[in-house]
């Protein structure tokens, strides 16, 4: 079915809905194709593809959510998955605290797509596998005879969201996300240590053209050969200074799920009450802004329709806003910031983050380590997850440096560190003028998958507990 | 119902079959499957949304040369199934050759598993399926006034037809339940969290009732949690962080990882892993266990494994791929993207959890944690997500910024104890088990 038609289908659907009384109703139809090559231990013997399409209507009524999806485009089922949602929605009134209030916003439609230079799916099969070849002979050459293994992943998708629900609102957005991935184990005897990096925008194969070799898959190579003869971390309690892709990990997984709306009305938030009040130091501002351009996070609407954009969080340390949808807004009182996304057309939107940072100060690296005697420098930001109603927190490091007298000295293995996130976020000491949101992943809440990037400067911490083993 | 899906399916396989043929493939599989979720979510208290999903999905996988082409779609429609075996079988002409690959599984007779399905189950409505996390709500604010519940409960059923061009035909229909409900209580200036699940294949096999309350019994207990010194102690895993552990280590013997020289556990075949005390087992053929079947994502007939037999690795995890690349016996572990364990449970030892803790004088319990290893090194460096101070053989408090590192084999090697209780899922059995000393960092 071509767009056109699909939003006909949809505003037939729309109309059904307001015909049997529903208070509102959003159907949302959403595509994805995408293609995928790995190359392996130098043979790209795994190549696929795919394509995945549906539809999930949401309705309220009673006061209440139903949601129904198929991945079906007949119209009877259509219809039929509506007639689902209703259902739902008297089973959810059944349990009500209280009806659900959504916060009004004008009628919005709109057609609007990524911009992106080269469309992957014209780029030849060749020109894809040839590139990725390249990065992993750069990657060989690097770690040479310590390579155990090589894995590099291509991937690009072109996905379709349209919206329309009973206030007007019939958005057609359409992106392009491409991503590459390189992993090495490197093996010296017995010792195994494995580097990744990822690079990942909405872009299209300029992405892959861009990436110089050197600082993807030969600086993973680098990483995992150097850490084959490093010291494991120490155990205990350390003052630290995250690299910016540590500082991602932080924002996103520490202080982001926790101004999630949802989790604050839902008493899981630590940030609960907090709204204008200190939360960090004077020298942490945090914003989530879905507008960065080519970023892995970015949006222009959310799956509700609203307009994405830069939200301010956190303003020299004080909590600013929360991130919400259209009803977590209308619960409290807000403005909906365009944060309410979903998964495909087979979930309903929920809150998320976009592209989540803290925001540059003046110092440089070299005058944040100045003043530490002992402490440790944690670089190469890999997960990390965090108990939102306690605030507790962890973040994983592929590597660290320890930090001796003001200087950086010796290289240490992967480690996993953790803290609670007012403290830690009460403790930061200062942020760099160097800047980076360059940690483009995929965040999972709820069994919903939602790309997001993250980021921020250096960010020097007086304390955190460092799970190493020395 | 009956337990075997409609022809329908393994009819819109074999198209897909012999599409990927028809575009010039050797070898292909197709494995169509449908179904529907029910579930209802909880937030605060209160019905958040219940939801109905449809689900069906075609994936083929074509082979030339060895190399290998994969479509996959979200539809069962049989012109979806020929335009993803075509599809397969252009990508697999391009792919490049492996000479690894041999051929795919040929058609053996399957083990009979029973009670994977039940009729009563998928025949569930969304509002009974809403009573049992509003009984969880109920049970947990009868623990405490004062608890926030969220959680779900979710039923689905699905219908699978796994077909491949050497013959295989196989098919399987399935049920699944599960209530999940997460507590967070708030009190005297402390905050306590706990979660409790359960899941089963029949609907005799679910308890939902008590769940909420067991969640916030517990979650009473980690109120006024605190660091401790940084230190080597003894370490006791319950069952869900136990849990974590041996199966990171059945991660790590993925044959695929071994072969690719991307495990901890290259070579390590048939060598001391862990100490006497552990002994795994992967059992897919318990009837009604969360994850048994008959066959694999292959179509290979699933069988019993003993994987670590007194502490002594006695196999990797095999799919017929890497069973014909290393000339070992294939275990049965395929999924269509990778290998994977199914039922695995660790055989259960003499003493009972409390005598375990009972003799720790001083030390760490771990409730809720992800002590997995790093596939390659074999590190672990995890947070402890919930857990207690052992003194003197009792638990005293709970702890908070508390972590947990060591070498796996290391770790394993160290295990003195595995309990004679355990926690019991369908299929799964999980006891506690207890580690002579690892190193905990934390924030005192």
């Amino acid at each position: 079915m071509t767009p056109s038609a699909i939003k006909q289908q949809l505003e037939r659907l729309r109309e059904e809905a307001l015909r049997r009384r529903v208070e509102f109703a959003e159907v949302r139809y959403a595509a994805s194709t995408h293609s995928a090559l790995m190359l392996q231990d130098g043979r790209a013997d795994r190549i696929g593809a795919g394509d995945r399409a549906g539809m999930g209507v949401r309705v309220l009524a009673s006061g209440a959510w139903g949601f129904a999806s198929t991945e079906s485009l007949d119209e009877q089922d259509w219809l039929a998955s509506l007639g689902d949602a209703i259902a739902m929605a008297r089973v959810s009134a059944g349990h009500l605290a209280e009806p659900v209030t959504l916060a009004e916003r004008p009628a919005i439609v709109d057609d609007v797509r990524t911009t992106f230079a080269k469309d992957p799916s014209q780029v030849p099969l060749e020109a894809k596998l040839a590139a990725v070849r390249g990065f992993e002979e750069a990657s060989g050459c690097a770690a040479c005879s310590h390579v155990a293994n090589l894995m590099t992943v291509y991937n690009d998708a072109h996905q379709l969201e349209i919206i329309c629900n009973t206030r007007g609102t019939l958005i057609s957005s359409e992106s392009v996300r491409t991503l590459l991935w390189h992993a090495i184990t490197a093996q010296n005897g017995s010792v195994r240590q494995r580097a990744t990096e990822v690079r990942a925008a909405q872009s299209g194969f300029e992405l892959v053209e861009a990436t110089p070799a050197a600082d993807f898959s030969a600086k993973a190579a680098k990483r995992a050969v150097s850490l084959l003869s490093a010291p494991a971390a120490p155990a205990g309690t350390f003052p630290a200074i995250f690299h910016p892709s540590i500082t991602g990990l932080l924002v996103h997984e520490a202080l982001g799920h926790n101004t999630e709306a949802d989790l604050v009305l839902a008493g899981q938030s630590i940030l609960d009450g907090k709204l204008g009040t200190k939360v960090a130091a004077d020298c942490i501002n945090v914003v989530d802004d879905s507008g960065l351009p080519s970023s892995w996070g970015s949006y222009c609407y959310d799956s509700e329709g609203t307009p994405g954009g830069r939200r301010v969080i956190v303003e020299k340390g004080v909590l600013k806003g929360f991130l919400h949808s259209l009803e977590t807004a209308g619960r409290m009182g807000a403005a909906p910031s365009g944060s309410a996304r979903a998964d495909g057309f087979s979930h309903r939107p929920i809150v998320r983050m976009s592209n989540t940072m803290i925001l540059p100060g003046k110092a440089s690296l070299e005058e944040l380590i100045a003043d530490i005697d002992l402490g440790i420098l944690l670089r190469a930001g890999q997960w990390g997850y965090v108990w939102c109603e306690k605030g507790q927190y962890t973040c994983h490091a592929g590597e660290g440096v320890m930090i001796r007298n003001g200087q950086l000295a010796e290289q240490v293995r992967d480690v996993s560190v953790s803290g609670m996130v007012l403290e830690t976020l009460a403790n930061a000491l200062g942020v760099s003028r160097d800047f980076e949101v360059q940690m483009p992943g995929n965040c999972g809440k709820d069994g919903q998958s939602m790309p997001v990037n993250g980021g921020g400067p250096y960010v020097k911490v007086r304390e955190i507990v460092v799970g190493g083993q020395a | 119902m009956s337990e075997t899906p409609r022809d329908d399916l393994l009819r819109t396989a074999e198209i897909a079959c012999e599409a990927a043929l028809k575009a010039g493939a050797e070898f292909a599989d197709a494995l169509v499957e449908h179904g529907r979720n029910l579930s209802v979510s909880v937030e605060k208290n209160a019905i958040k949304s219940t939801n109905s999903r449809r689900v069906s999905s075609v994936s083929v996988r074509a082979f030339v040369a060895g190399g290998t082409g994969w479509y996959s779609a979200s539809t069962t429609s049989e012109a979806a199934a020929r335009d993803a075996g075509r599809r397969a079988g252009e990508l697999a002409l391009v792919a490049e050759p492996d000479p690894d690959f041999v051929a795919l599984v040929a058609p053996e007779p399957y083990p009979h598993v029973p009670a994977l399905y039940d009729q009563s189950l998928a025949s569930l409505s969304a509002a009974e399926i809403a009573a049992w996390i509003t009984q969880s709500i109920e049970s947990a604010r009868g623990v405490a006034s004062e608890a926030l519940v969220s959680g779900e409960a979710s039923t689905h059923w699905r219908e699978a037809a796994l077909v491949n061009s050497l013959g295989v035909r196989a098919s399987q229909r399935t049920t699944h339940a599960s209530v999940y409900a997460q507590v967070v209580i708030r009190r005297d200036g402390g905050v306590g969290s706990f979660y409790e699940w359960d899941s089963a294949r029949k609907l005799g096999d679910l308890s939902p009732a008590g769940i909420g309350a067991a969640a916030a019994t517990e979650a009473l207990r980690y109120l006024a949690s605190r660091p401790i010194k940084t230190a080597t102690l003894p370490v006791i895993f319950g069952p869900l962080a136990a849990r974590g552990l041996y199966l990171g280590l059945c991660g790590a013997a993925s044959a695929e990882e071994i072969q690719r020289k991307r495990s901890f556990l290259a070579e390590k075949k048939g060598q001391p892993v862990a100490s006497e005390h552990l002994t795994l087992v992967d059992d897919p053929l318990i009837g009604g266990g969360l994850a048994s079947g008959s066959f694999d994502g292959d179509g290979y007939p699933h069988r019993r494994v003993t994987l670590v037999d007194r502490g002594v690795l006695q196999t990797y995890l095999h799919s017929n791929y890497t069973a014909r690349k290393s000339g070992e016996a294939n275990t049965g572990h395929a999924t269509r993207v990778g290998i994977a364990p199914t039922n695995v449970s660790p055989v259960p030892g003499a003493k009972t959890a409390a005598q375990l803790i009972a003799e720790v004088e001083d030390g760490i319990y771990v409730a809720l944690g992800q002590p997995s290893p790093d596939t390659a090194s074999g590190q672990i460096s995890a947070l402890v997500d919930a857990g207690f101070r052992i003194q003197k053989g009792e638990l005293t408090y709970p702890l908070e910024k508390t972590m947990v590192a060591g070498n796996a084999i290391e770790i394993l090697q160290g295990i003195d104890a595995v309990s004679s209780d355990y926690r019991e899922e369908p299929g799964l059995i999980m006891p506690t088990i207890r580690v002579r000393g690892m190193r905990v960092a934390s924030g005192e």
